[in-house]
């Protein structure tokens, strides 16, 4: 038996020193991935996520504005709207040297940060309105006294576009300078697969609402997870081929940590966006009423940038440019970036793509 | 048909795959009589079949030609599942993406709300009664509590909002004076 091994060995094809480095080199990260492997089950490590320091600088309900003091070597500050509900802030601070917080602070931006928090059963009579003439002008002229500056810029992200969108363009008091769109639907009519799930008829909204009250993380989470099936599958296999770099590991810890915290939608808030925004488009065609005012994108007169993400099934980029001729102003710029919906503000290639044109145009107009 | 077991097992597993997605077609009403060139809208063999194709010509030669394995094998077998896992994902995307199954979640839903509705009403009613008979508040009362003490805070920032505007409106009042953190 031994000879017969020996005679097996002997008839394999002789290596070249470079194949063989290769397969040493596969080896040692085969040895890598099971000690890693065996890491993440045995001895899981809570990852640290949001390091950027931070500074609470207003509260209001479950509500939070955050400030990310810089060396302000850009006058305007920055106030960032992102969703409420489905998930958490945390992954705009994710990790040292992958946060697009610590990236616009690095830039000299002084950097707010609306946290709208988690709503419990309590908030269920919230709704978009309130969010948006309660909530984010308080959150907005909190910022604009915390910086001391006379003009602030905003930035929507998901659906912190369409709140915030429509925030700024009901309050012509706010002494707004410029405006970005990131991955933000306006026009509901190319929301993709969640728009088709959504559509009157399909979605009954009101049974939902009155039924569970408000709309749990969970079933937040299976609408998110049934867009993209296959995720799961995709972001396992690419753990596995990557689970010898320990950069990757703690990346990918941190990332999914914030990709299995899912928040659930206080009930009025729920009906009212999928009503007026997923199944009656109102705000594209100007018909969304806020406060008895009417939601006029013209009224936005600032310069403005929209930024789509080419894989972005949330909010495709059809739905995100057409604030771009909605908008009154000349200065106004549409770009589509690589990247999913997550991918284009977090992540290795947020850094490259993203991070450096955002900071660049705002710092060119602030 | 290769006479090598290998290669014939890795022919087997192909012809399973193309019949277990034949199959799955028909399950979503999407059978299509074949065609000299595929539709690449519909049909997802279109899609893993140029992919599939080169993997198992990558196996086959490794299996059948005794070559010295390699690590780029496993770079070959990475690309192969990434193309396949990218193949079905836009295969399935089309498939969630027609009213039929936009209709069929519908009803669905409709059909867990209708189940569940009753359940959670009868879940409550049982606990307030089992939270009343101890003298401990009910879950509802407690939410009403904490939607009173958020009432009452919106109240008072509605106040200091007030109280704000009127303060920029007077002359010398310079900056708000009222701050709350």
């Amino acid at each position: 038996m031994k000879d017969e091994l020996f005679t097996m060995m002997g008839e394999m094809p002789a290596m070249s020193p470079e194949l063989l480095a290769r397969m040493r080199e596969e080896a040692n990260r085969n040895l890598l991935r099971m000690k890693h492997f065996g890491e993440m089950v045995m001895n899981p490590k809570e990852p640290k996520v949001g390091p950027t320091p931070r500074q609470e600088i207003f509260r209001t309900n479950k509500s939070r504005l955050w400030r990310y003091e810089s060396r302000r070597t850009i006058r305007t500050p920055l106030l960032f709207v992102p969703n409420l509900g489905i998930s958490r802030p945390y992954i705009f601070d994710l990790m040292p040297k992958g946060s697009f917080v610590e990236h616009m602070t690095q830039q000299g931006f002084d950097f707010y940060l609306v946290d709208w928090g988690v709503f419990g059963e309590e908030d269920n009579g919230l709704t978009v309105e309130a969010a948006v003439t309660r909530i984010l002008p308080r959150l907005a002229r909190k910022a604009l006294e915390s910086s001391g500056a006379s003009e602030m810029s905003v930035l929507g992200y998901c659906m912190g576009a369409p709140l915030s969108a429509s925030f700024v363009a009901t309050h012509p008091d706010f002494p707004l300078k410029n405006y970005i769109n990131m991955a933000g639907p306006i026009d509901f009519a190319h929301v993709g697969l969640f728009g088709k799930w959504l559509a009157p008829g399909v979605f009954d909204v009101d049974k939902y609402v009155d039924t569970l009250g408000s709309i749990p993380a969970e079933m937040v989470k299976m609408g998110f997870k049934l867009l993209k099936p296959t995720m799961d599958v995709s972001t396992n296999l690419n753990l596995w081929w990557n689970l010898w770099n320990p950069d990757y590991v703690s990346g990918f810890n941190a990332l999914n940590k914030w990709a299995n915290e899912y928040l659930p939608f206080p009930g009025e808030f729920f009906r009212q966006w999928v009503r007026d925004f997923y199944q009656q488009n109102k705000l594209i065609k100007g018909e969304l009423m806020m406060a008895g005012r009417r939601v006029d994108l013209r009224e936005i007169r600032c310069p403005v940038l929209a930024v789509g993400a080419k894989e972005d099934n949330i909010a495709p980029p059809a739905c995100v440019k057409p604030l771009i001729d909605a908008v009154s102003t000349r200065d106004k710029e549409y770009v589509e970036l690589p990247g999913g919906h997550i991918s284009l503000i977090a992540g290795r290639g947020a850094s490259v793509h993203c991070w450096p044109k955002v900071s660049s145009w705002l710092a060119a107009r602030s | 048909m290769a006479d090598n077991p290998s290669q014939q097992l890795l022919d087997m597993w192909k012809r399973q795959v193309e019949e277990g997605t034949q199959a799955w077609l028909r399950m979503m009403g999407q059978a299509q009589a074949p065609t000299s060139a595929p539709n690449m809208g519909m049909d997802p063999q279109a899609f893993w079949r140029p992919f599939m194709d080169q993997g198992m010509a990558a196996w086959s030669k490794v299996m059948t030609q005794g070559t010295a394995p390699s690590p780029d094998l496993m770079a070959q077998w990475k690309q192969f599942l990434d193309q396949w896992i990218a193949a079905w994902s836009r295969v399935l995307e089309q498939a969630m993406g027609t009213d039929n199954f936009a209709q069929l979640l519908g009803k669905q839903l409709e059909g867990f709300l209708n189940v569940s509705a009753p359940i959670k009403k009868a879940a409550e009613q049982q606990i307030d009664a089992s939270l009343a008979g101890l003298g401990i508040p009910s879950r509802a009362q407690v939410v009403a509590l904490a939607r009173h003490v958020a009432q009452v805070e919106e109240k008072i920032d509605a106040l200091e909002d007030t109280l704000n505007r009127i303060l920029r409106r007077l002359p010398d009042a310079g900056a708000p004076r009222t701050e709350r953190a």
